[in-house]
């Protein structure tokens, strides 16, 4: 395999990815999102879940393109086995907000990044989403804020089902950020330190939650 | 939940030069989130612009008594 065609495989393996958990959170955003704690949060996650699904959908047909499928897309039937499985588990609204927010701040960390390169033909392909995604990332993190100063014991189940999810996140971050591949083909700055980046908004979010409840 | 909800009541115009329109309210714990409900639950028109306002921010010039308000009917 030549170096470029290992770079496009590479680059559909990191979109196969991404689509999936797009997949799968749509699919769990109408599922759980639907008995949402109040009607606002609800028809915002149904809302969500048409977009989660709209950019899964958007990245299953870049793949095909860079395959070389030609004429009418295939319909996606299943998601083709990447999605984490923190976010295929999702049963409740705790684990739903904890997947939502680890799994979109991940794919923001990587697709800013990959903004900033100079592959003018990938941002255009990405803009739209990424500014779409922004809505997702404001209304997971404002719900995690909300979960962790909850009473009771949901505060510690969020972070249970956030530390699950972001460890799953970051696992996959810190495969991508060693693809030399992708490196190669300059979708990516030789340190992209996308681990070091989710460790940051992490921290932020439970800090900002020290503050608040002192 | 600990986080009080505020009511926000949203405007909206649809093309440039048209009129500020009271399009609905959203019920959120703060300003971010409720600019994201008013998104995703005020979709039918591609607003070009939308703008959230907490109600007890809104400072009135004029202000009728509402229908029934003796009878202890709160408006707003």
């Amino acid at each position: 395999m030549s170096v470029m065609e290992q770079g496009t495989h590479s680059l559909i393996e990191l979109l196969e990815t991404i689509a999936d958990n797009k997949y799968v959170l749509g699919d769990r955003l109408v599922e759980v999102g639907v008995s949402g704690p109040n009607l606002e949060a609800t028809l915002s996650a149904i809302a969500m879940a048409q977009g989660e699904l709209g950019h899964a959908r958007l990245l299953y047909n870049w793949c095909f393109d860079l395959k070389g499928v030609k004429g009418k897309k295939p319909d996606i039937q299943a998601q083709t086995g990447k999605a984490f499985q923190t976010a295929v588990n999702v049963q409740n609204w705790i684990s739903l907000i904890a997947s939502l927010y680890a799994i979109n701040a991940a794919i923001d960390i990587v697709f800013q990044t990959v903004l900033k390169t100079s592959h003018s033909k990938v941002a255009s392909r990405i803009q739209k989403l990424v500014r779409e995604q922004h809505d997702h990332i404001i209304y997971a993190e404002n719900w995690a804020k909300q979960l962790l100063l909850d009473q009771g014991a949901v505060p510690y189940r969020f972070q249970e089902a956030l530390r699950e999810a972001a460890e799953e996140a970051k696992a996959w971050l810190a495969k991508v950020e060693k693809s030399e591949e992708l490196k190669k083909e300059g979708y990516f700055p030789e340190t992209p330190s996308f681990t070091e980046k989710f460790e940051k908004r992490l921290q932020q979010l439970n800090a900002e939650q020290l503050v608040q409840a002192k | 939940m600990i986080a009080e909800k505020i009511t926000y009541d949203i405007f909206a115009r649809i093309n440039r030069g048209d009129n500020l329109m009271h399009i609905g309210t959203v019920e959120a714990e703060n300003s971010e989130l409720a600019k994201v409900y008013a998104t995703f639950t005020y979709d039918e028109e591609d607003w070009t612009e939308m703008v959230v306002v907490e109600r007890n921010k809104l400072n009135w010039v004029k202000k009728p008594d509402w229908l029934f308000s003796e009878k202890g009917a709160e408006a707003l």
